[in-house]
């Protein structure tokens, strides 16, 4: 105890004085607190309203942006044309990578291995760039190239790998068409934003693009941070009128035909452009619409598809020259660019030309109509007639003689239709071509559709000479889609259908959302009128002296209408050739159109160019509609008929194995749609057999449908069915 | 023990402690001594001071959650990765407090030198390959399974050292050698913080530690009051020569801070600075409501961290800020009535130090988050994200705790 008390003594105390200094050490940090409180308060008085304002405008709720799925485009039977495939971009983050040291060296073996990247390059790149967190290791990889990647990532697979870190999946679409040049005029094609460029990827490009979906952050009613994802809505599916296996016939002639004359008397492709559209001459449904050159979709940018096609300038107009092996390589910038669109563009729609002897049928109908001429007249032609103090020619130079109207088609005659143009007068006859729709858009559902204004007559423009050009071809500027939709209405009855290319739109999970119905835009000529044309037309093909008996496929009878028109400058010797006809002759149900502009050949103004690809591609076409034939075959013809159908079977055979082949190693076309394959088939097969809509005749007195098989009346609008007793009321 | 106190030095504690006393002084002294007797030999308890920081700790880890489950969630994946983290190291803290107040501080007094040297070695470790850098700076070391920062127990260990300092120099201290000697071995801990831990603030706390337990234990205020009048002026001129400089190569790397200070808007690097000022300008007085700032939400960057108050301020508004000001302010009074209190001289200089950390913390933090000085890292204590951080901080006031239980009440 004693020693205790003596420690005890010993202890230094915390002195007074030293309490007085701890009192000043307490005072001054009491004072700091009042000082921090007066800040505070002064920097909620003083920037309160503005820090407020400040924190709500930079909420962004960092959100990411899910991509849709842009709709495809198919043909008639269902065959994909264009398709959105998934695929994924791989993304660096390096701040993550570069966490842990063990993370990097697993990666980055791990990236090798799976998709051979450069090591070194991403090692630089890593120690260069610490703060990254986006960089784009490589595009465009397909799932099933990321799936190896992916289990080492996931934790539940058994290569999982902890230190694999830093990389994730940035998921995109890519635009795909399976059958690579195939209506590649008519397709279009897409830039890397999901943005149509041509075609109906252009013209339907709002219908086939869907919504992005988002993924975010917001605050919930507690204010606690919620994560949420709107899906991506994707876009819809467009049914083109195309049937693919008529596209692929007449890809396959004009593709013939250019092989034939390809480097004849220049070095360059068989025409500037051979054009064909066929036609459902009763709906305005486009079954084939193509123009070479052809390009391939999948890679619009191959200099090599530009190789044989006449060389344009900057601003778009031709040089003279041609684009060969050894001067692609010199087009740069905007000369490539303005060359490219050259390819690109749709011949059938875009160009316009002088139609020539096709003409001349509207010519005829156009008179019929206005009660100029009653069809039944005969004139003389001498092989030339003076108007305006100048000789027009007639072709051939020796004359027809006495010829009927009727005769003047089938054998072309110009004196024949200048006689009509000066019965009829210039008012009535610009009328006519107003009424037929020259210098008119069709309306078709194809961007890039020519505007033709101005480059046809008034009647005050008509002077007697012009008159007398226009009435055979000439001095007028069509396009190709003009030209058919007017000459489908002339033979159906006189009724102009505006022409089309989508018959229908499918939602992305399959479901109708829309019919396109076709549209009688007016009538031209009347039914009447529309039999004496098709008469006419049909002796050009059958007649004796018919100029288009080379169009006539084997087992068929069809008609039409060659042309040969000069370009200007006049007397270049530079013609554009075509052939307009329908087949079958008797009830026609399809329009066939083929151009060829300047063709590769020493003489061009030769018709026989047009009208042999029309043979060769209705000799497919015709049987492959179904249409029954109505002629004896000879047995040249029977024998190539025999040839035909044994390529076909050898086309089919090659085809299933070709397409066996692709199974293995690509993944289905329909892979990725939210439509289970099968149910997908289904009901494209379901849409293939039955048409999509029927053309039904209108009841005139009630403006109904009349049902031609059971002689119901249709509403329309509502659908409702109605039997001629229990028509509503006042009706 | 209890009963046989000197008079004299019993009537010192009752100026501080005149309530509590009173109770005692109106029972009757029998009955008083067979209570006492009964009760285990636990000494005086300062309930005022265990609430504080029982409410310190369970605010701190309420407003960490809040803080940082945004966070957690986007870079952990779990939104209470720092909130579990936190949870036990302020339990194993918890613990660590109660073993350190069991254990008489005298035995502490013993220790001074091996404290000092466990200080420096700690640091020192950081160079070794126990070192492990984070965001460019090597400030932990790997201690088991976890990283802990040296700093921390250079903090404690400088407080026990220097207050058996305090005991060991004596009167010395009076004259101008003891108190260079004092400082002098001060400064390696406070330069090797600096240089080797890159750790600025952590050494300006330890200096600043320092100065309060001298300036406590010496009668000298002149010298003080020269140092202050000094350091004002140098600042003030270094201030003046930034502010009439345009571009960050000319003030330097170093001073670059003082030119964000002075216009964070304008430096990439005054982001952290302005995203707390709008959070605490945005607060209002009673704040958006708890878990409601928008800008923890990535935009105070670390939010947990040294930014933390700021949150406070936005979720709580001025009126939660000045809550956490007074919770602050008894903490150090309750420090302030154990060193007056404090049956010697080490104790009292134990606490002394530990309330000089305390306050300086606190004060800089605040100062930091609301731009009244340049920006340097200075965490808000039982607060802020830290393990390390909040475990010796409990230590320390284990310490207090042990200190309090020696006064005779």
């Amino acid at each position: 105890m004693a020693e205790a008390r003596k420690v005890r003594e010993k202890p230094q105390r915390f002195t007074n004085s030293m309490r007085k200094k701890l009192i000043w050490v307490f005072v001054l940090a009491a004072l700091a607190f009042v000082g921090l409180s007066i800040r505070l308060i002064l920097i909620n008085r003083d920037e309160g309203e503005n820090y407020s304002r400040k924190v709500l405008s930079q909420q962004r709720y960092d959100s990411t942006t899910i991509p849709f799925r842009r709709g495809d485009i198919v043909d008639a039977n269902g065959t994909v044309l264009a398709y959105s495939e998934k695929v994924y971009n791989i993304i660096l983050d390096t701040t993550q990578l570069t966490d842990k040291e063990a993370y990097l060296e697993p990666t980055l073996n791990a990236l090798q291995k799976e998709f051979g990247l450069d090591v070194t390059q991403i090692r630089s790149y890593v120690s260069t760039h610490p703060d990254s967190r986006y960089y784009i290791l490589k595009k465009t990889m397909t799932f099933d190239e990321i799936a190896g990647f992916r289990a080492l990532q996931d934790s539940a697979s058994e290569t999982y790998d902890e230190n694999v870190k830093g990389i994730w999946f940035e998921e995109n679409y890519i635009r795909k068409y399976p059958n690579g040049t195939l209506a590649s005029d008519v397709i279009g094609f897409t830039t890397g934003d999901n943005e149509g460029t041509y075609g109906l990827e252009e013209y339907y490009d709002d219908v086939l693009n869907g919504n992005p979906g988002r993924e975010f952050g917001y605050l919930d009613d507690d204010l606690n941070l919620e994560r949420t994802t709107i899906p991506a809505e994707d876009g819809n599916t467009i049914v083109s009128t195309i049937d693919g296996n008529i596209q692929t016939i007449v890809t396959k002639y004009l593709r013939e035909f250019n092989e034939e004359y390809k480097n004849n008397v220049r070095t360059a492709n068989g025409a500037h452009n051979v054009g064909c559209i066929i036609m459902e001459v009763n709906t305005g449904n486009i079954l084939a619409m193509a123009g070479a050159p052809f390009f391939d979709l999948n890679d619009t940018r191959n200099k090599d598809a530009l190789i044989g096609q006449p060389m344009v300038d900057e601003n778009g107009n031709r040089t003279g020259e041609y684009i060969t092996e050894e001067n692609v390589s010199t087009l740069e910038g905007d000369l490539l660019f303005q060359n490219y669109n050259a390819l690109w563009k749709n011949f059938c729609i875009t160009d316009t030309y002088e139609p020539g002897s096709v003409a001349k049928p509207f010519t005829i109908a156009g008179a019929i109509e206005d009660g100029s001429i009653t069809g039944e007249e005969v004139y003389n032609c001498t092989g030339e007639l003076e108007v305006g103090g100048w000789p027009i020619q007639c072709h051939g130079g020796f004359g027809h003689g006495n010829i009927s109207v009727a005769g003047g088609i089938e054998q072309s005659c110009n004196v024949v239709m200048m006689k009509v143009s000066q019965a009829e007068g210039a008012a009535k006859f610009a009328a006519a071509q107003n009424r037929f729709g020259f210098g008119l858009r069709t309306g078709i559902d194809l961007a890039g559709e020519v505007r033709t204004v101005g480059l046809t007559y008034t009647a005050s423009q008509l002077g007697p000479s012009e008159l007398a050009t226009n009435s055979f071809g000439q001095s007028f500027n069509v396009s190709m889609i003009e030209m058919i939709s007017g000459y489908c209405s002339l033979i159906n009855g006189g009724n102009y259908y505006e022409p089309h290319m989508v018959s229908k739109v499918l939602s992305s999970s399959g479901a109708t959302i829309k019919n396109i119905e076709p549209r009688v835009l007016r009538q031209t000529v009347s039914p009447s009128t529309s039999e004496q044309i098709l008469r006419d037309c049909n002796l050009v093909v059958s007649g004796e002296n018919g100029t288009g008996k080379t169009a006539r496929p084997a087992g068929y009878m069809i008609g039409g209408k060659t042309g040969t028109a000069e370009t200007l400058p006049r007397g270049n010797r530079e013609y554009v050739v075509s052939f307009m006809g329908h087949a079958p002759a008797v009830d026609p149900q399809i329009a066939i159109y083929v151009v060829v502009d300047r063709a590769n050949a020493a003489r061009q103004d030769d018709a026989k160019y047009a009208t042999r690809i029309v043979r060769s591609i209705l000799t497919e076409t015709l049987p492959y509609l179904g249409i029954p034939m109505t002629e004896t075959l000879t047995e040249e013809e029977a024998k190539e008929l025999e040839n035909l159908e044994s390529a076909w079977i050898r086309t089919d055979e090659a085809q299933v194995e070709a397409e066996e082949e692709q199974q293995d190693t690509e993944p289905a076309v329909y892979e990725g749609t939210d439509v289970p394959d099968e149910e997908y088939t289904d009901l494209l097969e379901e849409e293939s057999e039955a048409p999509f809509f029927e053309s039904f005749e209108i009841d005139e007195e009630t403006g109904y449908y009349v049902d031609p098989a059971t002689g119901t009346m249709i509403d329309p609008e509502t659908g409702e069915v109605f039997n001629a007793q229990s028509l509503p009321d006042g009706l | 023990m209890v009963s046989r106190v000197d008079f004299s030095e019993r009537r010192n504690n009752i100026r501080l402690n005149r309530r509590r006393i009173r109770p005692v002084r109106s029972m009757n002294p029998p009955a008083v001594q067979t209570i006492e007797a009964a009760m285990p030999k636990v000494g005086y308890i300062d309930y005022s001071l265990i609430f504080t920081i029982i409410v310190l700790c369970a605010f701190g880890l309420l407003m960490l959650f809040s803080t940082s489950s945004y966070n957690a969630s986007l870079t952990m994946g779990d939104p209470t990765y720092y909130f579990r983290h936190q949870l036990i190291a302020t339990a194993l803290g918890a613990v660590v407090m109660i073993v350190t107040a069991l254990i008489p501080y005298g035995f502490w007094k013993k220790l001074y030198v091996p404290a000092y040297v466990v200080s420096v070695i700690s640091l020192l470790l950081v160079l070794t390959p126990l070192g492990i850098e984070k965001n460019g700076a090597r400030r932990w070391i790997k201690v088991g399974g976890t990283s802990i920062q040296p700093a921390e127990i250079a903090k404690i260990g400088l407080i026990i050292f220097l207050a058996a300092l305090v005991c060991k120099l004596g009167r010395n201290l009076a004259i101008m050698k003891g108190k260079l000697i004092f400082l002098g071995v001060t400064l390696p801990v406070a330069g090797m913080l600096y240089l080797i831990t890159d750790n600025l603030s952590s050494a300006l706390i330890v200096f600043g530690i320092a100065l309060v337990m001298l300036f406590v234990a010496t009668p000298d205020y002149k010298n003080f009051v020269l140092i202050g009048a000094l350091f004002a002026a140098v600042a003030a001129v270094i201030v003046y020569l930034i502010m009439n400089v345009e571009s960050v190569a000319e003030a330097g790397f170093r001073f670059h801070r003082i030119q964000v200070w002075l216009n964070p808007e304008a430096y990439e690097k005054g982001f952290q600075t302005v995203q707390g000022l709008y959070a605490i300008g945005s607060g209002g007085i009673l704040g958006k409501g708890l878990g409601q700032s928008m800008q923890k939400l990535g935009f105070v960057p670390e939010a947990q961290n040294d930014m933390i108050f700021s949150i406070i301020c936005e979720e709580l508004g001025l009126f939660g800020a000045f809550l956490v000001m007074v919770l602050f302010m008894v903490l150090i009074w309750r420090l302030f009535v154990i060193a007056n209190n404090a049956p010697d001289r080490f104790g009292a200089m134990i606490t002394v130090g530990v309330m000089a950390h305390i306050m300086i913390q606190v004060i800089l933090n605040i100062a930091v988050v609301t731009n009244t000085i340049p920006n340097t890292g200075i965490t808000l204590p039982f607060i802020s994200y830290g393990g390390t951080s909040i475990l010796f901080l409990m230590a320390e006031m284990g310490l207090v705790m042990s200190v309090a239980r020696r006064i005779n009440a």
